[in-house]
């Protein structure tokens, strides 16, 4: 009941007049973000932190968190009313949300989603809230080796659960550790891999390949494409809402077992994105039969969203137990701490509790506070994509370049912005994922340096990494997330040859 | 123009190849091996541009040898043709606004792309690329305390 009691003081520096007008703020704009193409969650989050250097932390993070919360609530928006996933986590509920939005049923469907969405989130919070002190208190035993043998495991989980074929994961993560050496070298002082440019000599900055990669990157695809708003009625009609809302304890075992493959997914490095997918996958294989799903099935759309948001929010609690984030998003959060000048990690729950607590705490009121934003938002929202792309499109970009400046002040910032947009372009047209590559641009250092310590330590050996059962077990189950699925594949792979576009 | 989506697999897999040979190359004047106080300041990027071009190589001669004349596109020309539509008028801004400051060169370009692309009313797309430098001042410069990219304009208008 340790926990119960710092929730309570958390909840006490939460909710200040301050601090929930910033949550609104933070949720509105996470839903614009949300709801425009090319504007994603890392994106935004990645705009906004130079906004916040002159924050208090607390604050800071609040809004950061608060973004976050809206950006998927927004995504959700537009995959119903659209058909356009808003985030890539919302693809899933594009399968049965736009079905049933043009069956008439908008205000069913988006009540349906965001309800779901709420609860996977609360979800994630609970499960926050009872395992970040055991999780703080289990890394503080941790020396180099087993953060090294940490951060590896976070690099092999990606390879072996994400959606991407394993090699291009491992190319996606090996970018971003190369982009994360460029500049001074921490340790020894001397200048790396610069090739005479002055202006490498302060590094890649990962907030602005984050930019270029998800937001340039990602309105070159929806231009390519060329952009069909073929929106539906957004009218919410409020007694279709409480209708929906006494609906939905019927699906409890799709709730239940969505927020599950959500927390799991959330705290290992599965992501949002992964976890709706399989979480729609188990529910299409689970469901009572009944409505086929892909046309507007109730359950299509509960268990996507359980799961993406349940997700979203324990992909928090890696970042501040053990300073590994398991999304894009949290990984640009917990670049936006270090910024800040805080450490994440099991030091980070002993010094600053008012930061840790502040934050869980503000957690479970922002997302009820998303919850009702977003509902009372929707036709303004649904309206904001009504506007034509020829002003929208320049507008995004412009925002994505003068959020890249804001970062150092910095002018060949402006191309790096512009050619990782191109290079967002063309890894996700080939099915390159971005996430690893910014997971390993922010962690980059600290993995090199962890993995320059435990050198030293055992001078010279790998066998540190097996030196106790605690490093031992890690990388040994690293490994094993690496191996077994590609074994498992293997073996599909023998009875049946795929295309390149079916070769996940 | 059609380009075949296995042609630019092969293509970006050798390109990220060399990109780890470049990195590994570079690492290698910075010394790889082991000092009295650990690992050279190369060792870690070494290993990782080493890494890098195995992997970019081994996935290059992989899909040659698993997908090898499959016929899907990566682009074609329609889609060529709206890329490129949008990536000129961003290039030019970015030269823009290195040269003129921020400010200007959103105003000119989103001016430029709602008039051209959007079929505005030519005063209505200036209209609309002012206002939107002016409501950028006014939320960075002004409430923000961020100062952005200024230019001549600004500086003759003793805008700091």
């Amino acid at each position: 009941m340790e926990n119960f009691g710092l929730l309570m003081e958390g909840f006490q520096v939460a909710i200040t007049p301050t601090h929930l007008a910033i949550m609104v703020i933070g949720v509105m704009l996470g839903l614009v973000v949300g709801v425009l193409p090319g504007l994603g969650a890392p994106n935004g989050v990645s705009l906004l932190i130079p906004l916040t250097f002159t924050m208090d932390p607390v604050s800071a993070i609040i809004l950061l968190a608060s973004m976050y919360w809206g950006a998927l609530f927004g995504g959700s928006t537009t995959s119903i009313l659209f058909n356009i996933p808003g985030e890539p986590s919302s693809v899933a509920t594009t399968f049965d949300g736009y079905p049933m939005a043009q069956k008439g049923q908008s205000t069913r469907a988006l009540t349906l989603a965001f309800m779901s969405a709420g609860i996977g989130a609360l979800v994630g919070v609970v499960v926050i809230t009872l395992l970040s002190t055991w999780a703080a208190g289990f890394a503080l035993r941790f020396g180099a080796p087993e953060y090294f043998s940490v951060y590896f495991l976070a690099f092999c989980a990606f390879i072996g659960m994400g959606s991407s074929a394993p090699l291009k994961t491992i190319i996606s993560l090996l970018v971003g550790l190369a982009l994360s050496t460029v500049g001074m070298d921490t340790i020894t002082g001397t200048l790396r891999l610069t090739y005479g440019l002055n202006e490498l000599m302060g590094g890649v900055s990962f907030l602005v390949v984050v930019i270029g990669l998800f937001g340039i990157g990602e309105i070159l695809m929806t231009v390519q494409d060329g952009l069909h708003f073929r929106g539906v009625a957004s009218r919410i009609d409020l007694r279709d809402v409480f209708r929906t809302i006494a609906e939905l304890p019927r699906y409890w075992a799709t709730l239940l077992r969505s927020s599950a493959i959500g927390v799991w997914m959330g705290i290992t490095p599965g992501g949002p994105t992964a976890a709706s997918f399989m979480s729609y996958g188990v529910a299409r294989q689970w469901s009572r039969p009944g409505e086929p799903f892909g046309k507007g099935r109730p359950e299509g759309i509960v268990a996507p969203e359980t799961a993406d948001h349940s997700a979203g929010t324990c992909a928090m609690l890696p970042m501040l137990a053990l300073g590994v984030p398991s999304s894009a998003t949290a990984a640009v959060m917990m670049g936006g701490l270090m910024i800040w000048g805080l450490t994440p990690g099991p030091m980070l729950f002993a010094t600053k509790p008012d930061f840790v607590w502040g934050l869980i705490a503000s957690m479970y009121i922002s997302n009820i506070v998303a919850v009702v934003l977003v509902m009372a938002t929707v036709p303004l929202f649904a309206a904001l994509l009504r506007i034509p792309f020829a002003v929208i499109g320049p507008v995004i970009v412009a925002i994505c370049f003068v959020g890249a400046y804001t970062v150092s002040n910095a002018t060949f910032d402006l191309w790096l912005v512009l050619l990782f947009g191109v290079i967002g372009y063309v890894f996700s047209k080939l099915s390159y994922p971005l996430a690893p590559l910014v997971l390993a641009m922010v962690l980059g250092h600290k993995a090199e340096n962890s993995f320059h310590q435990s050198m030293i330590l055992s001078d010279g050996s790998l066998d540190v990494f097996w030196s106790n059962p605690l490093v031992g077990s890690i990388m040994t189950l690293a490994l094993l997330l690496v191996i077994v699925p590609q074994v498992v594949k293997l073996i599909g792979r023998l009875r049946s040859r795929g295309t390149l576009r079916s070769v996940h | 123009m059609v380009i075949k989506r296995i042609h630019m697999e092969v293509l970006v897999a050798c390109l990220l190849a060399l990109a780890g040979v470049a990195v590994a190359g570079g690492s290698l004047e910075l010394g790889v091996g082991w000092t009295d106080s650990g690992p050279d300041a190369g060792y870690f990027p070494f290993y990782v541009g080493l890494l890098l071009a195995i992997a970019g190589f081994a996935n290059a001669i992989w899909t040659v040898i698993l997908h090898r004349g499959e016929t899907e596109i990566f682009i074609d020309s329609e889609q060529a043709r709206r890329l490129l539509s949008f990536l000129l008028p961003m290039t030019a801004f970015v030269i823009v606004t290195l040269l003129l400051g921020l400010y200007v060169g959103a105003a000119l370009y989103l001016f430029y792309v709602a008039w051209r692309q959007g079929k505005y009313n030519p005063f209505w797309a200036a209209g609309l690329g002012i206002g939107f430098a002016i409501s950028l001042f006014v939320v960075f410069d002004t409430l923000f305390k961020v100062p952005l990219l200024k230019g001549p304009l600004e500086a003759y208008l003793k805008i700091y």
